[in-house]
């Protein structure tokens, strides 16, 4: 089967469905994209735990995988952006504790651009 | 019709991936949500392929990976591997474990069969 080849009547089908799941995992996706909030905040307080460095960092591993699939490629490069970024410890370094506040403020927005 | 075990412990990707194979393609498709469970179920279902996360907590898609191949009755299914891992060191590690192919995340749930379909050889 070659992408030539694809059966396109699917597509709308498919649409329709992947509406349905987005509102179905938002929840789930807003909860993420809230982990990536709070670390930024509590990296600008220089209260971020190793723990919560980590959950970061998973949970913007998810973002990155599942973002674009619904068609939100920026979101997904955004998110590995923060994976990669929260997998060192970013505690000292002014720049990068901004990037991730904006990084997740992104996320905020582009979930919201979805209908 | 092809048989597909998908296995990963995220349930949007699972939920879009089997989306996808089944509308797209018209193949029949179990999911798992971890490696104990795939295991599992690719003994007891035979799929014809399985696609498996390799970040997982627990029995990670290597090590998921490794136990199929140890046993006689599983050894044979085509494994393709899918990350979210996009660096070329981490896909070649993954490759060399002898997967079939590493399929990046996020895929484009109207291509994924295609994709997945040009790997295998299936018309």
């Amino acid at each position: 089967m070659s992408a030539e080849h694809m059966d396109r009547s699917a597509e709308p089908l498919i649409a329709d469905a992947m509406n349905r799941l987005w509102e179905k995992f938002l929840p789930q996706l807003t909860e993420r994209v809230s982990t990536l909030e709070a670390a930024a905040a509590a990296l600008a307080e220089g209260t971020l735990t190793a723990t919560g460095r980590e959950h970061a960092s998973a949970d913007a591993h998810k973002l990155a995988g599942v973002l674009g699939t619904f068609g939100l490629n920026e979101g997904s490069v955004l998110a590995r952006e923060a994976e990669g970024a929260y997998l060192v410890d970013p505690q000292t370094d002014a720049a990068v504790i901004s990037r991730l506040a904006e990084v997740a403020r992104k996320l905020r927005a582009i979930l919201a651009s979805r209908k | 019709m092809h048989r597909i075990l998908i296995i990963d412990d995220e349930d949007d990707i699972r939920e879009v991936a089997a989306l996808s194979l089944e509308t797209v393609a018209g193949w029949e498709v179990m999911v798992a949500s971890s490696g104990a469970q795939g295991l599992a179920r690719a003994l007891a279902y035979q799929p014809d392929a399985i696609l498996l996360d390799v970040m997982m907590p627990g029995m990670d898609g290597p090590t998921t990976f490794r136990e199929l191949r140890k046993n006689p009755a599983t050894a044979h299914i085509p494994v393709l591997l899918l990350t979210a891992k996009v660096q070329a060191s981490d896909r070649l590690r993954f490759a060399d474990l002898g997967v079939e192919a590493v399929l990046v995340k996020p895929f484009d749930p109207l291509t994924l069969s295609v994709q997945v379909a040009g790997i295998l050889g299936w018309e």
